[in-house]
């Protein structure tokens, strides 16, 4: 091996022969033991190298996509049809569920949905572990009673875009309106104007509320543009609306109507 | 069977509706013994119901009790005893932690159904052993796609739970002859009062060998005083021979000696004991440490000498105030504190030192079978008994109590913990003291979040643009700071451009509306009119002292209303949770004007009162209510936050009592010192050694 080398070297540049003759000698006055020896520690550091490489950057780490949202808003049904296009009768979910996901695309990739409960005391600590993680959020409202939940909504959706670890991974925010099959359901929109108005006004007495006792100020980002009105298109990250129903028109046995939602993960 | 009614791959629940068949082996049982149970589910922790049974005539969804019952109990921490009650059902559960499952079931809460319990144990232990494949595998894919088929093990479990517990209840009543009563003698039945009755008492303390009269019989033996009246109707209550006329002539006795005696805490014991024989006569009283001579108590030979005696003495006296005259001049010095130090670090190593003994002490006994059981949690997989986790809790337990959390609040939020960590399997290179630390943490911070939204800046505009005033009244007993606390909270409100009046509904403390008064002086100095729109930014309402409270603050209501303020906080005087008519005061004021925040403002200072204080305000503010959606405590205004260092135990209790969320906190007496609660410092700060 360490002949075919020196030959090759030997045809491709001629001044350094001297040297690699010298070499050559020095190492084949060694003990050919030892030359293994030495061989094997040199190639074990370099796979280790390469391997820290690879799991540390943080690029391939983030496969992750999160559903959100508030409780009784159908993530854990829509986790579901996702993953298997079955209904299942669902309770309160108290701790995370996660599965992988084959996305319905040509690259076929994989990646890790996982449903994170919904309830208030639990939201801030499933968010803190899994954010970091997360290569798209689909934040899931409740359609049908989105006007009386529109306050405890744009609260959440405040949380999440000042948030610094998801301003600066900036994954993809996909606001599925659920429960379209029900009739007073509102539209995309509508949905949309309503939190543009809400983030508004929020977004001026979140910046003005007390810090915490400690003194540290959670959230200090101004979202949108001061002086203008705010907008979604105004945010770095991008944030789609698209409508959905987990539970379908015809009832539980039927199917489910998330084409949307599947082509909006497609994409990514 | 009609077509529609068989089980379909997606369908894995059975609903009994009245008038079809079902598709079940044995379905006339299920009929029959469903009536019992409204339902039973078993759902992940993740949220999908896995299998669920309903009873027969039941149409409601069991969604909506399963759900208010993971919110009210799993979720705040309240999991100590196993059952809970919603409107009419009663719902007992079982945590599976090993493979993140719960267990639920539903009965109507007039039936008193014995074997639940081991019911539910039973199907836990079977479901488990017949899915343990399925349910060992990590992600949730497995159990979307599973169909759980548990209807046939579920029918014959139920099935033997209701036998079993039919064959206890029919237990054949015995016949005379094998009854204790036909071994007494009549004479021994016969009372007459004083000495025969403890006679009698004797005679049926042999005569009754029951389990249930053990106890009362070997307590009655050892304390007369009071027990014996209990034992006596433990007694009554143990013997079946009694016909009912001696029972009521025996009841009649009782309380006529009750009478004479007056309030019958300890009957005398000289109607039960047997009197003394002979007459006492009067004798001297003899003290056991009075000495026996006179003689050393005469003191009139010194009296002789007293002249240069008392000379002596005035001199003496003289010098001694002279040491004390001079010794207080000049600057006061500080306190001797390296005594005090000492003292208090000789006590810190004596409890460390005893509780070090004990922890050696119990180190030892299990030390060779704790060597190989540690390595084992180390490297192997452990599920977790609460035999493990008692000494770690116990000892979270007694850290929580030092660092000011309750004490009953702090034992029931460590049978929480351990019953959500019990049957858990502990992952590699974790011990057990890590896993329960963890698991407490993360509790007290779900303790701490808000169940709701709480931002009342937002609240405050929606109230603006409803044109009407948002109301705020603040609560609590004396001396916690709601003065000073609601002119923090007025300084916020004007600083971010709202209008304030004060309603001075403390008419009872002397100076009480002149503080606020003095307070409004400054605001308004602070934030002159000018820079304000031309009307002062905080206006106090008053009408003295001595006035109805409610009234006043009726009134301030109507007077925001027409004059355009955003907020009004209105101070209530500080009163004793036990003081009924103050209570009922409080009460009043808060059902008549309705006001948008009810604010319980509590110092962090507090211990263990924090309990009862909170306890018997929102008992109060329910029971005086007319409408059946009584307003209770909404917030809680945490004060003196800066007198604590990390004994911020007071937080955790407060929240934990009520469910309601901090909304400010106090650290200072300034009008900058208010601040907003920081779950996670506070748990870090509690967790702290």
């Amino acid at each position: 091996m360490v002949e075919k080398a020196d030959v090759e070297m030997e045809m491709a540049d001629n001044p350094f022969e001297p040297y690699i003759e010298s070499l050559r000698q020095q190492l084949e006055e060694q003990d050919p033991v030892l030359l293994i020896a030495l061989i094997v520690a040199l190639a074990v550091v370099v796979i280790t190298c390469v391997f820290l490489k690879y799991f540390l950057s943080s690029k391939t780490v983030r496969s992750a996509v999160l559903l959100v949202g508030l409780c009784e808003s159908g993530k854990t049904l829509l986790f579901s049809r996702l993953l298997s296009g079955n209904f299942k009768r669902t309770q309160t979910s108290i701790t995370d569920s996660s599965a992988p996901y084959k996305a319905k695309n040509d690259r076929a990739c994989t990646w890790t949905l996982i449903d994170l409960p919904g309830h208030d005391s639990l939201r801030p600590q499933y968010l803190e572990k899994f954010k970091s993680a997360a290569r798209a959020i689909v934040f899931v409202v409740d359609s049908a009673i989105f006007q009386k939940e529109v306050r405890d909504v744009a609260e959440f959706l405040y949380v999440l875009l000042t948030d610094s670890v998801i301003s600066r991974n900036g994954p993809a925010i996909l606001v599925a309106c659920n429960k379209q099959d029900i009739t007073m359901a509102k539209s995309a929109k509508l949905i949309q104007q309503q939190l543009e108005k809400e983030l508004n006004t929020l977004r001026v007495t979140r910046s003005a509320a007390l810090s915490a006792q400690d003194g540290s100020i959670g959230g200090s980002m101004y979202l949108g543009k001061k002086g203008k009105d705010f907008e979604f298109s105004q945010l770095p990250v991008k944030v789609e609306f698209l409508e959905c129903s987990a539970r379908g028109s015809k009832g539980e046995e039927g199917e489910a109507d998330i084409q949307n939602l599947e082509k909006s993960l497609a994409k990514l | 069977m009609t077509e529609a009614n068989s089980l379909t791959a997606s369908q894995t629940c059975i609903l009994c509706t009245s008038g079809r068949f079902l598709p079940v082996k044995d379905e006339n049982y299920l009929i029959r013994g469903g009536k019992m149970l409204d339902f039973f589910t078993i759902f992940s922790k993740g949220g999908i119901v896995l299998w669920c049974f309903q009873g027969a005539g039941v149409s409601e969804s069991f969604a909506g009790p399963v759900n208010a019952l993971i919110r009210s109990v799993i979720l705040q921490e309240r999991s100590g005893n196993n059952s809970y009650s919603h409107e009419a059902l009663s719902l007992k559960y079982k945590l599976d932690n090993e493979f993140e499952l719960i267990f639920v079931v539903g009965f109507q809460k007039i039936l008193t159904l014995t074997y639940v319990d081991k019911f539910i144990d039973d199907v836990q232990l079977h479901f488990r052993d017949r899915y343990k494949n399925e349910l060992e595998q990590k992600g949730a894919l497995k159990l979307l796609n599973n169909n759980f088929e548990f209807e046939d093990d579920f029918t014959m479990l139920l099935r033997e739970a209701e036998e079993s517990s039919k064959a206890r209840s029919h237990v054949a009543m015995r016949s005379f002859k094998e009854s204790e009563k036909s071994q007494k003698t009549v004479k021994s039945m016969i009372e007459t009062k004083g000495v025969d009755k403890s006679k009698e008492q004797g005679g049926k303390k042999n005569k009754n060998t029951k389990k249930e009269a053990a106890p009362a019989a070997d307590s009655a033996k050892g304390d007369k005083g009071k027990v014996t009246s209990s034992g006596q109707k433990t007694v009554e209550n143990g013997n079946q021979g009694l016909t009912p006329e001696e029972d009521m002539q025996k009841k009649r006795e009782e309380f006529f000696r009750k009478r004479i005696v007056g309030t019958a805490e300890k009957p005398i014991s000289s109607t039960k004991s047997p009197k003394p024989q002979k007459p006492r006569e009067k004798r001297m009283r003899v003290w056991d440490m009075g000495g026996n001579s006179t003689k050393e108590l005469d003191y009139s030979k010194s009296k002789g000498e007293g002249s240069t005696n008392g000379d002596d003495q005035s001199l003496e006296t003289k010098m001694d105030p002279g040491m004390q005259v001079s010794s207080m001049e000049g600057e006061l010095p500080p306190v001797d504190y390296e005594s005090s130090d000492e003292g208090e670090i000789e006590e810190e190593d004596e409890r460390v030192v005893v509780s070090g003994t004990s922890k050696t002490s119990s180190k030892k006994g299990g030390s060779f079978g704790g060597m190989f059981g540690m390595l084992k949690g180390l490297v192997g997989s452990k599920s977790l008994s609460s035999d493990d986790m008692e000494p770690v809790l116990e000892k979270m337990k007694e850290h929580l109590i030092t660092k000011n959390v309750a004490a009953d609040i702090a034992s029931k939020l460590c049978d929480s913990v351990a019953k959500k960590l019990e049957g858990k399997v502990m992952g590699t290179f974790t011990t057990v003291a890590s896993t329960v630390k963890q698991a407490l943490q993360d509790s007290l911070v779900q303790i701490l979040q808000p169940k709701r939204r709480v931002d009342i800046l937002r609240d405050v505009m929606d109230a603006q643009s409803q044109r009407r005033p948002f109301v705020i009244t603040f609560c609590g007993v004396n001396g916690v700071g709601k003065s000073t606390n609601l002119a923090k909270i007025s300084f916020w409100l004007i600083e971010n451009g709202f209008t304030v009046l004060i309603a001075a509904c403390d008419t009872f403390r002397a100076g009480a509306v002149e503080q606020l008064r003095t307070h409004e002086r400054r605001l308004n100095s602070l934030h002159p009119q000018e820079q304000h729109g031309g009307r002062p930014v905080v206006q106090l309402y008053e009408k003295g002292y001595g006035k109805d409270a409610a009234g006043i603050a009726m009134e301030a209501i109507a007077y925001a209303r027409n004059q355009v303020f955003d907020v009004v906080l209105v101070d209530t005087a500080g009163r004793m949770q036990d003081n009924a008519p103050l209570m009922t005061a409080l009460a009043k004021l808060i059902a008549v004007n309705m006001p948008d925040l009810v604010l319980f403002v509590g110092e962090a200072l507090v211990g263990n009162e924090a309990v009862d204080q909170l306890v018997k305000f929102n008992q109060a503010l329910a029971d005086h209510s007319m409408s059946d959606r009584p307003r209770l405590i909404d917030g809680i205004v945490l004060t003196k936050f800066d007198t604590i260092d990390d004994k911020v135990g007071a937080a955790i209790s407060m929240t934990y009592i009520t469910g309601q969320p901090i909304v400010f906190v106090g650290t200072g007496q300034t009008y900058s010192d208010l601040r907003s609660l920081n779950a996670r410092a506070v748990v870090s700060a509690l967790m702290k050694a």
